[in-house]
């Protein structure tokens, strides 16, 4: 290796070097205020739904918006890592899904439900079927009289698993693929626990109808006729 | 247990495919079979609208929570808290 070449630039190092510096410590800092504006902009706006998801996950308010705070707080110090023009609203809420689970609920101390073995539970036992004459009228003029409230009742009743991959579906209409990400569980596990998981919520808004007098007990079948 | 009328695809199949149905999850021919059969089936084309009214009531009834003002003010400050630290 040979030097000669490298003689006359040490006539500019210093202002070579201080200029390179100086735009590099530019650059970080122009990063930095562009990724705060880029997050609040983009990754904000998704606060009334994350917010909606920790009240369904938590059940109350307080630990609702510790829960919501800490996710975007994580979201913000990650994000970096996020690719822009990757589904953010997808991220965010498998990071919400992720503190919830690693926080929260050891803190409310719910039991953990395992489902490894759903898939097959369900495809084997359950044998679908309906009778001939049905009374579906019956199950659905009771669920045209039943009120939010009970709708929310039914739900928070869920087990946790169910409740959550109910939700991502239904209301936040994820498809299941992205569910699966978002809880990190295989897409057939996710089919498990909607499946069981608006079983159990069918029987309880059956159950709800019946207490509150829309329909007597024999005309509605929450469950599966056999 | 079927509803006794012959259908190309029977109600045990359809009514398994019930929920991946209205998730719009199905594959394409899968879901021509089950739209074909709720034409031909009334129980089958009940339950699958029964399904679908729960699926509603759900989205509408647990939706609308709208975030305090306070938490998004409180989020907003700590990020940019985090912005100045990190400088």
């Amino acid at each position: 290796m040979s030097w000669p070449d490298a003689v006359p630039l040490t006539v500019n190092l210093d202002d070579s070097v201080g200029s390179s510096v100086m735009s590099e410590v530019a650059g970080t800092e122009e990063q930095a205020e562009d990724r705060t504006a880029r997050f609040e902009r983009d990754a904000l706006p998704f606060l009334d739904q994350l917010y909606g998801a920790a009240m369904r996950m938590t059940k109350n308010p307080s630990d609702a918006e510790d829960l919501v705070q800490e996710t975007f707080v994580k979201a913000f110090a990650a994000f970096d890592s996020y690719t822009d023009g990757t589904n953010l609203k997808a991220w965010l809420f498998r990071i919400l899904t992720n503190t919830y689970i690693n926080t929260y609920r050891k803190k409310q101390r719910e039991p953990y439900q395992s489902s490894a073995d759903e898939l097959l539970d369900w495809q084997i036992a359950e044998a679908e079927s309906h009778t001939s004459t049905g009374l579906r009228s019956a199950e659905m003029e009771a669920l045209d009289r039943l009120a939010d409230a009970d709708i929310v009742e039914a739900m928070a009743a869920l087990p946790e698993e169910f409740r959550l991959a109910v939700y991502l579906a239904d209301v936040e209409g994820f498809p299941y693929k992205e569910i699966a990400e978002i809880m990190e569980t295989p897409v057939g596990t996710v089919m498990s626990r909607l499946h069981r998981g608006r079983k159990l919520l069918r029987d309880s808004l059956a159950d709800y109808a019946v207490e509150r007098g829309y329909v007597p007990a024999a005309s509605v079948s929450g469950g599966d006729e056999s | 247990m079927s509803c006794g009328n012959r259908h190309a695809t029977p109600c045990t199949e359809v009514l398994s495919l019930v929920y991946v149905y209205i998730d719009n999850e199905c594959e394409e021919m899968q879901s021509i079979e089950v739209t074909t059969h709720l034409e031909e089936c009334g129980p089958c084309a009940d339950i699958v609208q029964v399904e679908r009214v729960i699926k509603a009531r759900v989205k509408s009834s647990c939706e609308c929570t709208e975030a305090p003002e306070t938490l998004r003010a409180s989020i907003v400050t700590s990020i940019r808290a985090t912005y100045y630290r990190s400088e």
